[in-house]
């Protein structure tokens, strides 16, 4: 056994802190920060991830090796092919082949360049696709690229104005193949994507973004303001000894334990303008216009996801206020009663003021929740009808994935972010120190 | 405030849980009637009850596939963040290290961000390590859920174990590891399980991720997975109400075991002592 003096293991115990932490801040580092920086810096670029010559960050200009030396591969044959197929475009063809092999020389003066376009020859030799970023793309000096991607474009155009005075079908199509390769070949020397503040300048004049923003605060407000006061009513009613708590503690906890994928089918199905219970009925009592007002209209769409969300959610709220008024001593009412005040001075002076910081925290954690709110409308409604129910989250997985528009798609992101970073400094703000209250000393 | 029970309130109680169940109530009775029925009345029980939805439900899709991925991806999840979680819940709230307001505070705003704002770079990630349609490839955005839900829960019970045991562990001569290992795990156990429980519902029930990382149908999670039941053309309620039935039953039977825990738990991270 080591001996230890005070002093050393008090060192021990610190070091071991940190080594304990170390893993954890590591991990939330890698996973949580470093994404979210990754996103601000993606929303600067015009980055499309179906767009071969936007699907990489480029701050400056930069050369698709991997196609530039496929297409580079064939220009040297066509243009023979083309100078003998023509005897009047014999020099040209030649006049363009000097032009291109000079600029190919110098782009391959670099010796780490020579070295990647030798690799990614033999690769494509053997028709293997170059999966290696770092090999598949160079950075090219902005000057050159420019100018080599010039004498592309212009020799390009210089044979498609061939074709037109070509003596036959046959030469006409041999020179416009050359000039689409010229042109091919120009097109693998990307500009640079780096766009700055533009994507956010265009999302601040789209009508479609505030419209979801606006559904994103009015689902967030209507849902928390329903279900606090919902949930604080039943909290009041049950915080009692009654018979079978743990069967309404149970039944209360279903919604909130499964899947909100799950519960949005269950209430696309109850809300089903044809066999939905829930729109039967509530066509049969006059509550709404028609029994597929719900999910095809834009005020039914709304309506139907706040109600799902208040009936997977109200429950979680009443359990988290029950316990806080639970922890209220019962004499402060004993002793109002003796002062005379009635029920609802208690509620004000007593109940209220003593509930605050837990209702403040749950709060918190539900606003943020609303405010991020995807599967629920991803699956009822997809944000439809028109974009009705499209919650920000919504529309940025969107761009995200369906229109593969990682920059624009990014720039949503960094907006959520943006909002829920405000929400939680207003909170924590009203909050204070009470967050942490209990956990550190 | 110990107020006698009535039965009005027994009523008023009655019709609530009705209300709470009535999704479920209507799911399970439609996923046993006959197909025709769902689509033709209203009537709340069906006279030749028939379990062909379910039949239907389980060959249509890999639904037993999706349950099992859930499983795994969710308990690796669990016991991922409940190993490094128990480590820092540990440190910050019994070790004499500096910055601990600054460690939670880090822990609780990574809790609050925003799925949507990481998922491009992770997406770019879990692509680039080629583990797109595999649980890891859902086990490692996870983290970002369930790591900071976990110390956090954590942290409140370990806060609650007296600190009078480390005071005689140390006289006894054992180690700052030990005793974390030997005497404060051992103790915290029930509040590790039911944060346990806690992260595993969580993963269960995550959605975008599971989404967009495994799109492969032999990948998909139980939500993902539910929600493809409906193609463009049409709706099948029948198989959805009894796929519906049969992903809720595990969910139900932890809840009816847990309950208790799980209130526990849930109260223990959104409220001070």
């Amino acid at each position: 056994m080591k001996k230890n003096n005070r002093r050393g293991f008090q060192l021990n115990e610190k070091q071991l802190g940190y080594a304990m932490v170390l893993p954890s801040l590591l991990l939330v580092i890698a996973v949580v920060l470093w994404p979210v920086a990754q996103s601000f810096y993606n929303s600067l670029f015009d980055y499309r991830l179906n767009d071969p010559t936007r699907s990489q960050l480029m701050l400056g200009s930069t050369i698709d090796l991997e196609r530039y030396v496929d297409n580079h591969f064939y220009i040297e044959g066509q243009l023979e092919t083309l100078g003998s197929a023509d005897e009047e475009l014999a020099a040209t063809a030649t006049a363009i082949q000097e032009e291109i092999e000079g600029y190919h020389a110098e782009l391959i003066q670099d010796e780490e360049m020579r070295q990647k376009v030798e690799k990614i020859d033999e690769m494509l030799a053997s028709y293997t696709p170059v999966r290696d970023n770092e090999l598949k793309y160079a950075d090219l000096e902005n000057d050159f690229a420019a100018d080599y991607r010039e004498a592309l474009t212009n020799a390009q155009e210089e044979l498609d104005a061939a074709a037109e005075q070509a003596p036959n079908e046959e030469v006409a199509s041999t020179i416009t193949q050359t000039a689409d390769l010229l042109g091919a070949t120009s097109a693998n020397i990307l500009e640079s994507n780096f766009i700055g503040l533009a994507n956010y300048g265009k999302y601040l004049k789209d009508s479609r973004m505030w419209g979801a923003l606006g559904n994103t605060a009015f689902f967030t407000l209507v849902t928390v303001a329903l279900e606090l006061m919902i949930g604080l009513a039943v909290a009041l009613l049950i915080n009692r000894a009654f018979k079978g708590r743990g069967l309404v503690r149970a039944s209360v906890l279903i919604p909130w334990a499964i899947p909100t994928a799950v519960a949005a089918m269950m209430w696309g199905f109850l809300y089903d303008g044809q066999s939905g219970i829930v729109a039967h009925y509530m066509e049969t009592f006059n509550l709404i216009p028609g029994s597929s007002w719900l999910l095809s209209t834009a005020d039914g769409g709304m309506f139907s996801i706040i109600l799902a969300d208040v009936w997977k959610t109200t429950p979680y709220m009443a359990l988290l206020l029950l316990a806080g008024l639970q922890t209220i001593p019962g004499s402060l009412y004993e002793a109002s009663n003796v002062d005379g005040a009635n029920k609802w001075q208690q509620f004000w002076g007593i109940t209220l003021p003593l509930l605050k910081s837990s209702v403040l925290v749950a709060l918190l954690f539900r606003t943020l929740d609303a405010f991020r709110v995807f599967d629920l409308i991803y699956v009822l409604t997809g944000g439809g009808p028109a974009n009705a129910t499209e919650s920000i989250s919504v529309y940025a997985y969107k761009t995200l994935f369906a229109q593969q528009n990682f920059g624009e798609g990014s720039v949503l992101s960094v907006i959520v972010f943006l909002c829920v970073a405000l929400i939680s400094f207003i909170f924590v703000k009203l909050i204070g120190s009470d967050l942490f209250a209990g956990r550190t000393k | 405030m110990n107020k006698k029970a009535g039965i009005g309130f027994y009523v008023f109680l009655v019709a609530f849980v009705f209300l709470v169940m009535f999704p479920f109530i209507w799911v399970f009775l439609t996923s046993i009637k006959p197909v025709g029925e769902i689509f033709s009345s209203f009537r709340w029980f069906t006279t030749s009850p028939t379990l062909d939805s379910y039949d239907a439900a389980l060959t249509n899709r890999p639904l037993l596939r999706y349950m099992l991925n859930s499983f795994v991806v969710s308990g690796l999840t669990t016991l991922l963040s409940i190993a490094f979680a128990s480590l820092t819940a540990y440190a910050v709230t019994r070790l004499p290290i500096k910055g601990k307001g600054l460690i939670l505070g880090l822990v609780l705003a990574a809790s609050m961000f925003p799925q949507i704002a990481i998922i491009s770079p992770i997406f770019n990630l879990v692509t680039d390590l080629g583990l797109r349609n595999s649980y890891l490839g859902l086990v490692i955005p996870y983290i970002t859920i369930s790591l900071p839900l976990a110390i956090w829960i954590l942290a409140t019970f370990f806060k609650k174990i007296p600190f009078e045991l480390e005071e005689s562990a140390k006289l006894d001569g054992a180690s700052p590891f030990q005793t974390f290992r030997k005497i404060i795990f051992p103790l915290a156990a029930p509040g590790v399980f039911t944060t346990g429980i806690l992260v595993f519902i969580a993963a269960w029930n995550e959605y975008l991720f599971a989404l967009t990382i495994n799109s492969d149908d032999m990948w998909r999670t139980v939500p993902v997975g539910i929600s493809m039941y409906q193609s463009q053309y049409s709706v099948p309620w029948g198989d959805i109400s009894a796929a519906t039935v049969i992903v809720t039953i595990p969910i139900v039977i932890l809840v009816l075991f847990f309950q208790r825990r799980i209130v526990s738990g849930l109260t223990s991270g959104s409220m001070k002592e």
